[in-house]
């Protein structure tokens, strides 16, 4: 793990090169904020084949893009394209981007993702403020040797997601007539889609949603000392006793609907950022 | 048997025989030393010292407050030995490194393992400083020892219970004569590093767990597996409340696992004291 101090710096040493702003924010645009590159003022464009370091997608969906530039003025980084651990990679190399982000200057992270709701108040659809989360992927980013010139052996974790903005996004949303709930994610590693006694199970220690992304993500954005702001577009529904087979197609129209909505979630807490 | 455990038997002959060299008797007891409990090696008389860092195979220890030492002596006349700092899987050890200690002490001939560490506590009956003596575990680490099974094929009587009951009563029975408050329960040990999130101390909770922590069952997987009694303390350096939110830091931990030294010592003293006896 030592070796990832000078992994970072070249990574960003790479990006400077292109865009030399200090991004506000680090952005993950996983599902359900692709259309949120149409509002960014594009100023640079990367691929990730051509920053040393980064995770190099295999998957031709997966494009693999760092966008730069600003949001309604807030310069941001934004990721295009994510990695996940059921692909096989590291949880190292998929977080090295957020270590980057920080070390750009980078104080705020923003993440999305996919999930199945447990909740049974739940509805396909809605979108959940992810204010906590547990990691049940069996795997964790942070294992190894620790450098402490990138964060504390032992991170606490007793708020990964900062309260304050889960509070200003329920209330941007409320403000706009989204409907948002707040509850805990839980991640898995997959790649399959649970059974129904894992949903019962997952259900019955505490979880609202289930996916299989953000928590290394964000494991690592506090252990570097970003704060974070998580955002869960239910997908589909996982209610144990009312399981019906998931339809691909259905998640991705699901997750194209929400898009609009939590566009307008994530413009609306960084708003705040800036004043 | 597989090449990787050829491999590891002779890595474990080759650290055993230097250690072999330097012991002057056959321990009866061993020993493992966690977080803010090494300086109850300072107890042991007569002692031997062998840095990790002389041991052939044995790693490095990165943890804080873990010295990274074996440390061979006696205690009453009870020859013992015991690791001043151990091996985590949130190092990045994999698990053949973190147990390898423990078959080195096997084959040095201790029969007991007596094992500490600290841990988080989510049983609101436990308050911090207490040790709470481990009955029972869950593990979520999510790592296979891939020699337990062949290691446990080999014994007649797999279904003693992991948790020697005469040890546990043992400690239990010097809690109520020493006046200090002792209870039984489960481990959860998950990998870390990062401390948990408030939802997973309420996961640790529900599943039937009193403590979490980092450490501790491959050892006792692994010594149980070769015939060992096993001992497990552990040193319960907070009580979680997930309902509100407080910071965990390692220099608190630390300070309030060495509250729980001079109980882990007077336990260790009953044993002792039962060995003599026989």
């Amino acid at each position: 793990m030592l070796d990832l101090f000078e992994k970072i710096a070249e990574a960003a040493k790479a990006i400077r090169g292109q865009w030399n702003k200090t991004p506000h924010a680090g952005i993950i645009l996983g599902t359900g904020l692709g259309s949120l590159v149409a509002e960014i003022d594009v100023e640079a464009t990367l691929d990730y084949a051509d920053i040393p370091h980064f995770p190099q997608s295999t998957a031709v969906s997966h494009a693999g893009r760092l966008i730069c530039g600003t949001l309604d003025g807030l310069p941001v980084m934004a990721m295009e394209g994510r990695m996940h651990m059921y692909e096989g990679y590291p949880l190292k190399l998929i977080t090295l981007p957020v270590r980057v982000m920080q070390a750009m200057g980078a104080e705020l992270l923003v993440v999305s993702n996919a999930c199945g709701g447990m909740n049974p108040t739940y509805r396909c659809g809605d979108i959940m403020i992810i204010e906590d989360q547990i990691n049940l992927m069996g795997d964790n980013p942070l294992i190894g040797v620790n450098d402490d010139r990138l964060g504390p052996r032992f991170p606490d974790m007793c708020e990964p997601y900062e309260l304050a903005l889960v509070d200003r996004a329920l209330c941007v949303a409320r403000a706009a007539d989204i409907v948002a709930h707040r509850g805990v994610f839980v991640a898995v590693a997959g790649p399959n889609l649970e059974t129904r006694a894992e949903y019962r199970f997952l259900r019955t220690i505490g979880a609202d949603v289930v996916g299989m992304s953000t928590v290394p993500e964000v494991l690592v954005a506090v252990h570097c000392g970003l704060r974070c702001v998580g955002f869960s577009v239910i997908t589909d529904m996982c209610l144990a006793d009312a399981l019906k087979p998931a339809n691909v197609e259905e998640i991705i129209a699901v997750a194209n609907e929400a898009e609009p909505r939590l566009t307008t979630l994530v413009k609306g807490v960084l708003a705040l950022e800036q004043a | 048997m597989n090449s990787s455990s050829i491999l590891d038997s002779q890595r474990i002959q080759e650290a055993y025989a230097h250690v072999q060299q330097r012991v002057k008797q056959t321990p009866r007891v061993a020993l493992i030393l966690g977080t803010g409990l090494g300086q109850f090696a300072d107890r042991i008389e007569n002692p031997v010292a062998i840095s990790y860092a002389d041991i052939p195979h044995f790693p490095h220890s990165s943890a804080p407050d873990h010295k990274g030492q074996l440390v061979s002596g006696s205690i009453k006349g009870v020859p013992l030995i015991a690791m001043q700092g151990r091996f985590h899987l949130y190092e990045g050890h994999p698990i053949n490194d973190v147990i390898l200690p423990v078959h080195v002490m096997r084959q040095l001939g201790a029969d007991i393992l007596i094992v500490s560490n600290a841990s988080g506590g989510v049983n609101t009956k436990l308050s911090g400083g207490d040790i709470l003596v481990i009955n029972s575990h869950i593990n979520l680490t999510f790592r296979v020892n891939p020699q337990l099974a062949a290691l446990t094929q080999t014994r007649n009587d797999t279904k003693s219970p992991i948790y020697d009951p005469q040890l546990i009563e043992d400690a239990m029975e010097t809690g109520r004569r020493a006046g200090f408050y002792l209870q039984q329960g489960c481990y959860v040990a998950l990998t870390g590093p990062n401390y948990e999130t408030r939802s997973e101390y309420r996961m640790v909770r529900k599943i039937g767990g009193d403590v979490v922590g980092m450490s501790t069952v491959p050892e006792v997987l692994v010594a149980h597996a070769l015939g060992m009694r096993v001992l497990a303390l552990s040193a319960v350096t907070n009580v979680a409340k997930p309902d509100a939110l407080v910071e965990t830091t390692a220099e608190g931990v630390i300070d309030i696992a060495q509250l729980a030294e001079p109980k882990l010592n007077a336990i260790v003293m009953t044993i002792v004291d039962n060995i003599n006896r026989k």
